[in-house]
C-alpha cells in the first residue's frame, strides 16, 4: 500500500511517540524503500544488525511490520505495515470503547492485548495486573463505600425481576480479591469480535496474500478445467474465498446466545448500565451511579461461577481486530448523529437497533476504497425486528415522555406521560409498573419504539429506514448513504467554517445541480454578484470548488468561452484527507516540540525516584508546571483525536 | 513613500522617524503590521470522554515506554566508545554521569525481546529473527544454508555477525540465569542491570558499521589500533578494505 507523504510521516511520528525512534527509522526506510530483504534494510537504515533484528522482531509482534518469506529464493522481505501503525492513535478511543461497554476489567483485559500486540491467552493468564478485579490502588477506597450501599442494590435487582444473585452488595469484597474473570472476559470481547485469531496471513502484506490466494486458487483442480470468461470469474471468486478463509480469525461464532454475544443480556436487563435513564436514577438515590460499576462486575464473576466455566483454549493466540472497532466506532458516530436531533430516549433506541446490527457486521464496508460518488450503491444492514429491540431496550427506559400521547386511554401511558424533572409524584408508580409486566406493555413498547425509529427515518439523515413484511415491521440501516452523508456534512461544516454560510450555501447549490454556469448559478442561489465571485474564488483557491472550461470554437476565447462552476465531493474528500493527515502530524511534532522546551524539566518529573511521588519531590510550582503541561499535551492529543474522528469519516465508513 | 506625498502634508520626510516628537520615549520597535488580522481559532474543551480518551491514550503510551521495546537511537554519554557517532553527540553540560543521574531515566538503543518473561509465537516470525526471539535457539544445519543464501550481499559481515550472536546469545544466557533469580529485587538492582545493558549495547553500537559504509575509505581511527584488529588480515583480504591497505 502506498501512503501518501503526509500519511506515512504521521505513522512514522505516531510508532516514534509510542515506541521511540528505531522503530521510526526501521518503519520509515521501510516505507520508503518498499519492501526489503533484511541486508537492504540495513543499507538503507544504516543501522547494526543487531538493532535491526531486536527491532523488527519488536515490531513484528506489535504487527508494525509484515514479512513474507518467498519461497523461490528463500529470502524474507520486510514491509511497513501503515494500517497498523495509524490506528495507534485510535488506541484511546478503543479502550474508552470497550470500558463503556464491557467495563473497566474488559478495558484492562484489551489495553493489555494492545500492550503485547499479539498474544496467547497461556501467557494473558499469568500477568499479575489482569489477575484481580480491582486495581490495587483504590483497593481500600471502594471498600470504604461499599457497605453503605449495601441495601440498595439487592432491592433495584429484585424489582427488576432479575435472577442475579441476592446477596450482591456482601460479596463486594472478595469480589475484590476474587480472581478476575478473564476467561469470561476474553469471550465477552471476542463475542463482540473486538478480538480475533492471530493467523499466519496476518503477518504478511495484503498484496502477498492475495497473490498467495491467487495462486492456490489457479492450482486447483477444478479452476484448471475451466476456460476463457468463466475461468476469470471463477478464479475472482474463489480467490476471494480463499483470502477469506485465511484472514479471518473471527471468534464470535459459538460464543453467541440468542444472536447476543456474552456478557451484554445481564448487563441491560439489570438496569445498572450507564444507559439507565436518568429518571431512574433519581427515582432510587444519587450514589446508584456509583455503585453501577461494582454490580458489573459482579456480573462477570457470577457468568464464570455459573453456567459457564469453559475456559478458552490457552493456546489460542489473539489480537485486537481494528475493523470491527471500526464498525462500533461508527455506530457511536451514528448516534451521536442521532442525539443532535432527537430526544435522548430516540438515541436510545436507535442504539439499541445499532448495536443489534453491530453483532453481525464485520467490517464498515466491503470495498478496499471508498467507492466514487454516484457509483455507489446502497447495501442495507441485516433488518432487525422490532420485538428484539423491545427485548434489549432498557426496560426503566422512558419511551413515551418525549412522544404525543398516543392513546390517552392507555394507563401506561398516562403514568409516564410527563418527564418527571422533580422525582417523588413518579417514583411510585414506577414500582407498580414493574409488576404488571404484562403482554399488553410489551405490544405498546414496540408500537413506541417503532414510533421513535419512524422519527429517525425522517429526513434529512434518514438514520434507519424499516421494511414491512408479513410478520411485522424490521427496522435496518442503509449505512453506505449515512457515510457519504457523514462525509458530505463534514464537509459542509469545513466551509461553513472556513468560509461563512454564503459559501455554504453556493456548496449545497452545486452538490444539488451539478455544473452551474455563473448566471444560473446566481439565479439559483439568490446572491448578489460580487459575493458570489468572491465567495467563488476563495473556494476556488481552497480547492473545494473548480471551473471547468467549454469553449465554443476552436479558438478559445475567453469571451466565447463557457465556464462552468462544479463540486466534486470525491476530490475534495480526498484532499482534505490529505490536509487533515497533514494537521494530526503537525500537532504531534508541536507535541514533540513542546516536550523539548521542557525537556530538562519532564526529565526530572521521569526520574526513578520522583515519579510516582511528585507531590513528595516537586514543589508546588513544579507541581503546577508539570499540571499545565499535562493539560496542554491533553488539548493537543485531543485535537489530533478530533482531526482522527474526520479521517474516520472520510476514510474508513 | 513619495516625497510629493509628504508635501501636501505639513511633515518634512522621514519625519515619523524623529525621536523628537517624544523625547525620551521609547521608540516604538513594535513590526509593522504586515498581515491582515488573523483570528486564531482556539480549540473547544476537551469534553469528558475525549478527556477519558486521551488519558487512555497516555496510558497505554506509558505502558510501551516503560515496556522493553522503547528504544532510542543515541543516547551519548561521555562512556562511549572513543570516535563512535553517540561520543561525538555527546553534550558536555549536561551529558556528564553525575550521582543524581543515578535515578534519571536510562533509555534503551536496543529493544529488549528476550528474558522479559513474553514468549514469542515462533511460527509468526521469520526464521532469520528466531536467534533474537529465542536465546537458545541453536540454528542446525538447514538453517545455516539458508543463512549463507541471505547473507551474499556481505559475506564478511554475515560471517561475522554470527559469531556476534552466539556470543552475545551465550553471554545472555548466562545473565538470564541471574535475572531470573533476581526478578523481584529492589529498583536499585534493576537500574543497575539496565546500566550495564546499555553500556553494552552502546559498545556495541555503530562503529564497525561505519567502517562498513564507507567501504574502503581512509579511516583515521584504525590509522594506529589496524594492526591488533581481530578481524584485521582476512577481513580486509577480501576485496573490502583494499582501500586501507594503501595507507600502510
Amino acid at each position: 500500500m502506498t501512503m501518501s507523504q503526509y500519511a506515512a510521516e504521521l505513522c512514522a511520528l505516531l510508532i516514534e511517540d509510542q515506541f521511540g525512534d528505531l522503530f521510526a527509522r526501521i518503519f520509515t526506510t521501510l516505507q520508503r524503500y518498499e519492501r526489503l530483504p533484511l541486508p537492504r534494510l540495513k543499507f538503507y537504515s544504516r543501522l547494526t544488525e543487531r538493532q535491526l533484528h531486536h527491532g523488527l522482531a519488536a515490531m513484528i509482534q506489535h504487527h508494525l511490520v509484515f514479512h513474507f518469506t518467498s519461497l523461490e529464493d528463500g529470502n524474507t522481505y520486510y514491509a511497513a505495515n501503515p494500517q497498523a501503525a495509524y490506528y495507534l492513535i485510535r488506541s484511546g478511543k478503543i479502550i474508552h470503547l470497550v470500558e463503556s461497554r464491557l467495563g473497566e476489567y474488559a478495558a484492562r483485559v484489551m489495553e493489555t492485548i494492545l500492550y503485547l500486540g499479539h498474544v496467547p491467552i497461556k501467557h494473558l493468564e499469568t500477568l499479575p495486573d489482569l489477575r484481580y478485579l480491582a486495581p490495587a490502588a483504590p483497593n481500600g477506597l471502594v471498600k470504604e463505600e461499599e457497605p453503605e450501599e449495601e441495601q440498595e442494590p439487592q432491592e433495584l435487582d429484585t424489582e427488576a425481576g432479575e435472577e442475579t444473585n441476592g446477596a450482591n452488595g456482601d460479596h463486594a469484597e472478595e469480589v475484590l480479591q476474587k480472581p478476575a474473570p478473564l476467561h469470561s472476559t476474553l469471550k465477552a470481547l471476542a463475542s463482540h469480535g473486538y478480538i480475533i485469531r492471530v493467523k499466519d496471513a496476518h503477518f504478511q502484506s495484503p498484496e502477498d496474500n492475495y497473490i498467495e490466494a491467487h495462486k492456490a486458487a489457479s492450482n486447483r483442480s477444478d479452476i484448471k478445467m475451466l476456460k476463457g470468461k468463466r475461468l476469470t470469474e471463477e478464479l475472482l471468486q474463489k480467490t476471494e474465498e480463499i483470502l477469506r478463509e485465511r484472514t479471518d480469525g473471527d471468534l464470535s461464532e459459538g460464543l453467541m446466545v440468542n444472536g447476543l454475544p456474552r456478557g451484554v443480556k445481564r448487563k441491560i436487563a439489570n438496569g445498572t448500565s450507564e444507559s439507565a435513564s436518568k429518571w431512574h436514577q433519581t427515582d432510587h438515590n444519587g450514589t446508584n451511579g456509583n455503585h453501577a460499576d461494582d454490580d458489573e462486575e459482579n456480573d462477570w464473576s457470577e457468568d464464570e461461577d455459573g453456567f459457564d466455566n469453559i475456559p478458552m483454549e490457552p493456546s489460542l493466540v489473539l489480537r485486537v481486530n481494528y475493523e470491527k472497532l471500526d464498525v462500533a466506532l461508527r455506530n457511536a458516530r451514528f448516534v451521536e448523529m442521532a442525539k443532535d436531533d432527537a430526544a435522548p430516549a430516540t438515541a436510545e433506541v436507535y442504539e439499541t437497533l445499532l448495536r443489534r446490527i453491530e453483532y453481525v457486521t464485520k467490517r464498515c464496508r466491503d470495498t478496499s476504497e471508498i467507492p466514487r460518488e454516484g457509483e455507489e450503491g446502497e447495501q442495507f444492514s441485516i433488518p432487525i425486528e422490532t420485538y428484539k429491540i423491545v427485548s434489549d431496550v432498557d426496560p426503566h427506559l422512558d419511551l413515551s415522555g418525549c412522544m404525543g400521547p398516543l392513546n390517552p386511554a392507555s394507563a401506561s401511558v398516562n403514568r409516564r406521560g410527563k418527564r418527571p424533572l422533580e422525582n417523588g409524584v413518579n417514583g411510585d408508580n414506577h414500582y407498580e409498573d414493574e409488576d404488571e409486566d404484562t403482554v399488553d406493555d410489551d405490544v405498546s413498547r414496540a408500537y413506541e419504539i417503532n414510533q421513535h425509529l419512524q422519527l429517525l427515518e425522517q429526513a434529512p439523515h434518514n438514520l434507519a429506514s424499516h421494511v414491512r413484511l408479513s410478520d411485522g415491521i424490521k427496522w435496518r440501516v442503509g449505512f453506505r448513504g449515512l457515510a457519504r452523508k457523514l462525509r458530505h456534512l463534514e464537509l459542509e461544516r469545513l466551509v461553513e467554517m472556513r468560509y461563512g454560510d454564503v459559501a455554504l450555501r453556493v456548496l449545497r447549490v452545486l452538490h444539488a445541480k451539478g455544473k452551474l454556469d455563473e448566471k444560473r448559478l446566481q439565479e439559483i442561489s439568490l446572491l448578489p454578484f460580487k459575493d458570489l465571485r468572491q465567495t467563488l474564488a476563495s473556494m476556488q483557491a481552497g480547492g473545494f470548488v473548480d471551473l471547468q472550461e467549454v469553449p465554443k470554437d476552436a479558438q478559445r476565447q475567453p469571451s466565447k468561452t463557457i465556464f462552468l462552476w462544479y463540486f466534486d465531493p470525491d476530490r475534495v474528500c480526498s484532499s482534505v484527507l490529505e490536509d487533515t493527515y497533514k494537521a494530526m502530524s503537525r500537532t504531534l511534532q508541536r507535541i514533540k516540540f513542546e516536550r523539548n522546551l521542557r525537556r530538562d524539566f519532564l526529565d526530572k518529573t521521569e526520574r526513578s525516584d520522583v515519579k510516582g511521588n511528585e507531590e513528595r519531590w516537586l514543589s508546588e510550582g513544579e507541581l503546577e508546571q508539570l499540571q499545565r503541561w499535562r493539560d496542554m499535551e491533553a488539548i493537543l492529543l485531543g485535537v489530533v483525536s478530533r482531526l482522527d474522528d474526520m479521517v474516520a469519516v472520510f476514510r474508513d465508513f | 513613500m513619495s516625497r510629493f506625498g509628504a508635501k501636501k502634508g505639513n511633515r518634512a520626510p522621514g519625519a515619523e522617524f524623529t525621536w523628537d516628537a517624544d523625547p525620551g520615549g521609547v521608540p516604538d520597535t513594535a513590526p509593522t503590521p504586515l498581515y491582515p488580522a488573523y483570528v486564531v481559532p482556539w480549540a473547544r474543551k476537551l469534553s469528558e470522554k475525549e478527556q477519558s480518551e486521551v488519558n487512555h491514550y497516555r496510558h497505554l503510551r506509558e505502558r510501551f515506554h516503560e515496556g522493553p521495546y522503547y528504544s532510542v537511537l543515541d543516547t551519548s554519554s561521555s562512556s562511549a566508545k572513543k570516535g563512535s557517532a553517540a561520543r561525538a553527540n555527546f553534550d558536555p553540560f549536561h551529558g556528564m554521569p553525575s550521582y543524581s543521574g543515578r535515578y534519571q531515566k536510562k533509555r534503551r538503543t536496543l529493544p529488549k525481546i528476550a528474558n522479559i518473561g513474553r514468549e514469542y509465537e515462533t511460527r509468526y516470525f521469520p526464521r532469520e529473527l528466531w536467534p533474537t526471539i529465542m536465546p537458545n535457539f541453536r540454528p542446525n544445519a538447514s538453517i545455516d544454508g539458508f543463512h549463507a543464501q541471505t547473507a551474499l550481499a556481505g559475506m564478511k559481515r554475515g560471517f561475522e555477525d554470527d559469531e556476534d550472536e552466539e556470543d552475545d546469545t551465550a553471554k545472555r544466557r548466562t545473565a538470564g540465569a541471574d535475572e531470573d533469580e533476581g526478578e523481584g529485587d529492589a529498583d536499585e538492582g534493576e537500574l543497575l542491570e539496565g546500566d550495564e545493558e546499555a553500556e553494552e549495547e552502546i559498545v556495541d553500537d555503530d562503529f564497525e558499521d561505519d567502517e562498513d559504509d564507507m567501504g574502503g575509505d581512509y579511516n583515521a581511527e584504525q590509522y594506529f589500533d589496524g594492526g591488533d584488529d581481530e578481524f584485521g588480515d582476512d577481513g580486509f583480504g577480501d576485496g573490502g578494505g583494499g582501500g586501507d591497505e594503501d595507507t600502510y
